[in-house]
């Protein structure tokens, strides 16, 4: 009887312990959010800061990655003699670097905090150049497909356990044909060039969303 | 006993009672909020004002956050109110939101502040610098709102609201150089709430 005593104990005490080891994992955290992009710094020849919005949603792998997948539609103006159209559909890995840090961890309710991370990622993209119209000339454009890969660092605003905001920096690097405008400015005409294969023309791409998470996919797990 | 010490005992009887019928507090998680309203509009940088009608719907997801909808429609054959000359906003105006909102104040009266990305759709009216006649064109532009009002919950279905706003895009389909339709504009009213889930 001692012994069956002891054992229901020594069960209690290790199950006990064995909970304290539980940690919350984020893994499988779903969120979904809107989003604002500007485009800075293009390589396009006189071509201006760009606006752009768009949706994305993000699946967290674990503690210290998460993913977001996104699509942006972004529209600039190339002088005042054309403008570009850009649809990018996407995905980004966010790795948080310091995610370790005592910081991080919740210990008495919840305080609004800052995240940083590191992101990489790749998207396809569909460009269109359009003339400004001109009623004697008719409309004018140029179009591409091409894919591009994107780098850069960000920070969520974490502002309740579940909504954030996220600003993010990033260069992105387009990889495959380019469309080259040739205006001439004595005569207002306006030509456009397809070049095919590789070329490093890219933009910077601040992007502002706001986040929030709607679902948890898969369970706890122990550390 | 006096008819003055019945009537003290009386009223501290009654205190406490009034006291524990203070109005709950309306606004909290599930509840579902809706309005439409008239909002005068300023396109600051075409030196136009106009009327949209302005409709939205909102979730309270928690006690602070909100997920919000909503749109504008250019009133149907309104005419502007101040235009500049020539005449080079769009005949027909309407715009999409999508976001969300932080919401400050304790019980019913809430200060918010709200973040949404969207699109305009717009009709321009007539190429400003050419002679020759043009065909009007829609277009698509992207384009973000801020917000920042008030909202007082003083039952159970309604509350007032007023709130301030500044959207920004660039209409880039034009002939020449693109048309901002960065605006301020203002609107109140009455909206109407329902808790959807009760505790």
């Amino acid at each position: 009887m001692q012994r069956i005593f002891l054992v229901i104990v020594l069960i209690g005490v290790l199950q006990a312990n064995a909970q304290d080891n539980i940690k919350y994992n984020p893994a499988g955290m779903l969120s979904l959010g809107g989003r604002t992009t500007v485009s800075l710094f293009n390589d396009h020849e006189n071509e201006m800061t760009g606006t752009g919005v768009g949706g994305q949603f993000r699946l967290r792998f674990s503690d210290a990655v998460n993913t977001d997948w996104f699509f942006d539609y972004i529209a600039s103006d190339i002088l005042n003699y054309a403008h570009r159209t850009d649809y990018h559909i996407g995905w980004s890995v966010l790795f948080y670097p310091i995610n370790n840090l005592d910081y991080f961890r919740q210990k008495e309710g919840f305080k609004p905090k800052f995240r940083p991370y590191i992101l990489a990622g790749h998207c396809f993209d569909y460009s269109k150049i359009e003339a400004k119209e001109s009623p004697l000339d008719g409309p004018m454009s140029a179009e591409r497909w091409s894919s591009a890969v994107q780098a850069g660092l960000g920070t969520h605003l974490e502002l309740t356990p579940r909504f954030d905001i996220s600003l993010t920096g990033q260069y992105m690097i387009h990889l495959g044909n380019h469309i080259e405008t040739d205006y001439d400015f004595t005569s207002g005409s306006l030509s456009f060039h397809e070049h095919k294969g590789a070329s490093l023309a890219g933009h910077v791409l601040v992007t502002l969303s706001l986040n929030y998470k709607i679902a948890k996919l898969w369970g706890f797990t122990r550390r | 006993m006096g008819i003055h010490q019945k009537i003290i005992g009386l009223f501290l009887l009654a205190s406490p009672l009034v006291y524990s019928q203070e109005k709950p507090c309306y606004f909290q998680p599930s509840l579902l909020r809706t309005s439409a309203t008239i909002a005068p509009t300023r396109f600051y940088r075409q030196e136009t004002t106009i009327a949209l009608i302005n409709g939205f719907v909102e979730y309270v997801l928690e006690n602070r956050i909100s997920v919000r909808g909503e749109g504008n429609i250019m009133a149907p054959n309104g005419k502007l109110v101040y235009t500049n000359s020539p005449e080079k906003f769009p005949r027909n105006f309407t715009s999409i939101y999508a976001g969300f909102g932080y919401h400050l104040g304790k019980g019913n009266w809430k200060f918010n502040l709200h973040t949404e990305p969207g699109i305009a759709i717009s009709e321009m009216a007539q190429q400003p610098f050419l002679i020759v006649p043009v065909a009007y064109q829609w277009s698509v532009s992207p384009s973000y709102m801020l917000k920042g009002g008030t909202s007082f919950y003083f039952s159970k279905y309604c509350h007032f609201f007023a709130e301030i706003n500044y959207s920004n895009g660039w209409i880039r389909k034009t002939p020449l150089t693109s048309v901002s339709i960065a605006q301020y504009g203002i609107s109140a009213g009455l909206g109407f709430h329902v808790l959807t889930k009760k505790k």
